[in-house]
């Protein structure tokens, strides 16, 4: 079986919420192991975010807890401790990877600063990815995605164009941008590493990753002082473009003309050859035009019989899929994108696998996400070497747990 | 060459549009010597080629026999054209990875290397529209709403640079490359939040919710643009304590669930607070109060950012029209190098030289 790239590389993980632990499921795929550390006062709070009524342990039954934490180990201690904080410090001299995204000032408050760690492990490897990282004014702003969205430029730029309201993405799009990101810095880091054996500081401020996926709007603004106007589902270069409305309730398709002859091909398509010749200003000049005959084809079909009508004829289109949908679509499907994991608390449902589909390494999800302190005699006992009596004790002094203390839903 | 984590790294794009030329963007940035072979003209805008072409050596199309060559002189391989593009050119992934063990092959399309849809074609619109986020987003009442920007073509960029450079580290370390499949909609369907779970394990899709998923969790017009507050359970009294309406001390407001009955009224009262402040009035409140607010900037404002500027986050890059400012490296900690732009083609015969030891023209 060929290796994945990350075996054998070790992750002390304190990421909580969602870009954190996107980051550090990116590198349980990759094949490192994550041991994630949580405190039974303070534990990741997307394990109790989403109320499950009746539920015993909910803590331990939330899907969105488990899409994003899988392959990874679960160890509990109570960092303000000062036993907590020791016990942590020897788990960084056996780990190759610190990952945490508190807020900017809080890892050095627990006194686990960069310099702190380096005095354990000469050659660690710290991520921190605080929203506006760990230097500058704005360090002490507090913000999750749609924070990040927002003072990054990209809430600016979305919109419907007719109203000037600026848009939210529909998920906390910030988050695993940054994930992502994080993931990146720790193989660019591990490679450094390799080749020169020094550790790194790696300050990744969420708000600037962010930035970098919006570059050409900056390219705009400081040549020519411009700010892009809201564009709707439409294109600058490509007309017409929309979302359509198709049979069925709230269905649409996307569909994007680049040319002339894909403009032809559609003109065709949708029964209107006498629009066939329009061209690329003519098609831009009659824009809202455009978009009611198109809409008057695709309101009588289904999106996906529309899209491959379309691409049928070498048109770009697609469903818009939702949320449901999404896990029957066929290309998703045909290529085993989702996966079923058997979890000892939870009826069993499809899960997104690693989108990097590394061709002969093959990552697939091998387990469950981990029970709160599910791994607490592994990691303590096993790799730090306490002795079955040291952990009772630690759990009796409330450093170690079996449970979040007082757990709420809602975070 | 820098002292970037990458340096000596050979890296050939085949471009390509966004996905491949923003994943070396960033491995240029980190000192790797990144050859882009040029793609259809009309791939990037002039705005997207200044951001993301700068950095790189630039060489004019070559023979494919040459570019297959040119592949098994790099490292890194990265490319986003249809899928069997690179077979029809005799130079398949397969047969690469073959030939060089050691070498990362990464492949980014709208929607993967097989399945049905592979032979799709797609722009950001319908690359977006495929991955789940695009139903999420915007007023429930009016259609599904694109992110701005290409964001799903830079999704393709930003997870094919983090896979590359894991794989990279992987033949480091283990002596063997691999081929990425990178599908944009796998991206985006493996980052649905909670909403694509939810739907899986509840059943029924999640509905747009435009501006507010809920009342504490939305976006405000104010005084001078808009502003967003999100806050979490534990940070909802200091937002109340902030807001200082009495209404809020009742207990249908305080109570987690009583308030998803009552959050119109929340609503309405975050309305009015909102309203006459300015976006700087509350950013700083929120950074007083640990509560988390936000304001919407535009790029314009961000070029002018103090903070930003603190931190040395924009680079330059000199272009026929003035010196553009656009965003520089992702994190700090590692060095990084402000690259050049250059012409294309401009670099063709020294690559030629250097990577193949020839002379004369490709």
């Amino acid at each position: 079986m060929k290796r994945l790239p990350l075996e054998g590389i070790r992750v002390a993980d304190l990421t909580m919420v969602w870009a954190g632990p996107f980051a550090t499921k990116i590198l349980a795929e990759m094949g490192a192991e994550v041991i994630k550390v949580e405190s039974p006062q303070a534990w990741d709070l997307v394990r109790t975010l989403i109320p499950m009524p009746g539920v015993e342990e909910f803590w331990n039954c939330s899907y969105y807890f488990n899409d994003y934490n899988r392959d990874k180990k679960s160890v509990t201690l109570h960092l303000a401790d000062p036993r907590g904080r020791e016990l942590f410090l020897r788990l960084v001299e056996r780990s190759d990877v610190v990952i945490e995204n508190y807020r900017a000032d809080v890892l050095d408050k627990l006194g686990l600063g960069y310099e702190v760690l380096r005095e354990r492990k000469r050659d660690i490897i710290l991520v921190s990815m605080a929203g506006f990282g760990k230097t500058g004014p704005e360090r002490e702003y507090v913000g999750y995605g749609p924070i990040i969205e927002q003072m990054a430029g990209l809430a600016s730029l979305t919109g419907y164009g007719d109203d000037g309201v600026p848009y939210k993405t529909g998920i906390s799009y910030g988050d695993p941008v940054a994930g992502a990101a994080a993931a990146g810095a720790v193989a660019l880091a591990l490679i450094r590493r390799q080749r020169t054996g020094e550790g790194a500081f790696i300050d990744l401020a969420q708000r600037e990753v962010m930035a970098t996926l919006i570059g050409e709007a900056f390219v705009r603004a400081s040549l020519r002082g411009e700010v892009p106007p809201h564009r709707g589902n439409r294109d600058e270069r490509y007309a017409p473009q929309g979302v359509y409305r198709c049979f069925g309730e709230d269905r649409w398709v996307a569909i994007s003309v680049r040319s002339d002859e894909e403009w032809r091909r559609l003109a065709q398509a949708i029964g209107r050859p006498d629009l066939a010749s329009l061209t690329l200003p003519e098609r831009k000049a009659r824009h809202d035009e455009l978009d009611r005959a198109i809409e008057a084809w695709t309101e009588q079909i289904r999106p996906q019989v529309a899209a491959q009508v379309l691409q049928a004829v070498g048109v770009p289109a697609a469903p818009v899929i939702d949320t449901e949908a999404i896990h029957d679509d066929p290309n998703l499907v045909a290529r085993e994108f989702w996966v079923t994991l058997p979890h000892p608390r939870m009826k069993p449902w499809r899960q997104p696998r690693s989108p990097w589909r590394l061709a002969e390494a093959n990552p697939t999800p091998r387990r469950h996400a981990p029970l709160f302190g599910e791994h607490n005699t592994e990691i303590l006992g096993g790799l730090l070497g306490l002795s079955q009596e040291e952990i009772a004790e630690l759990e009796a002094a409330g450093i170690v747990g079996r449970a979040p203390v007082d757990a709420r839903p809602g975070g | 060459m820098s002292g970037g984590p990458l340096a000596g790294v050979r890296v050939l794009e085949i471009g390509g549009g966004i996905p491949a030329a923003f994943a070396t963007r960033w491995m240029a940035g980190f000192g790797a010597e990144v050859v882009r072979s040029e793609g259809p003209p009309e791939a990037l805008t002039e705005d997207e080629g200044i951001y993301l072409l700068a950095g790189k050596r630039r060489i004019s199309v070559v023979e494919p026999t040459t570019l297959r060559r040119l592949a098994l002189a790099a490292d890194i391989v990265v490319e986003d054209r249809k899928p069997g593009t690179l077979a029809a050119w005799g130079m398949a992934p397969e047969d690469l990875r073959a030939e060089k063990p050691a070498l990362v092959i990464v492949s980014i399309t709208p929607f993967g290397q097989r399945g049905p849809y592979a032979g799709w074609e797609a722009t950001n619109l319908t690359a977006f529209a495929a991955g789940g986020i695009h139903s999420l987003t915007g007023h429930p009442s009016r259609p599904p709403l694109q992110t701005g920007g290409s964001q799903a073509l830079y999704l393709g960029g930003l997870h094919g640079f983090a896979a590359a450079i894991t794989a990279y580290f992987g033949a480091l370390v283990h002596g063997e490359g691999d081929w990425i499949d990178l599908a944009i909609q796998e991206i985006q369907a493996g980052m649905l939040e909670l909403y694509g779970p939810r739907s899986e394990y509840e059943g029924g899709p999640s509905p747009r919710t435009g501006n507010h998923v809920r009342a504490v969790w939305g976006l405000y017009p104010c005084a001078d643009g808009y502003a967003g507050v999100c806050a979490l359970e534990r940070q909802v009294p200091a937002l109340f304590a902030l807001v200082g309406d009495p209404a809020l001390e009742e207990e249908r407001f305080r109570d987690f669930t009583q308030r998803a009955e009552h959050d119109d009224e929340l609503q309405a009262i975050l309305y009015g607070w909102f309203a006459d402040k300015t976006r700087a009035e509350l950013l700083e409140l929120g950074r007083k109060h640990k509560v988390p607010i936000g304001a919407v900037l535009t790029p314009l404002e961000l070029l002018a950012s103090e903070g930003l500027a603190e931190r040395g986050f924009f680079d330059t890059v000199e272009t026929n029209e003035g010196s553009a400012r656009v965003p520089g490296r992702p994190f700090l900690g590692l060095p990084w190098v402000p690259g050049r732009w250059e012409a294309p083609g401009e670099s063709t015969a020294a690559v030629l030289r250097e990577w193949l030891g020839e002379e004369g023209v490709g």
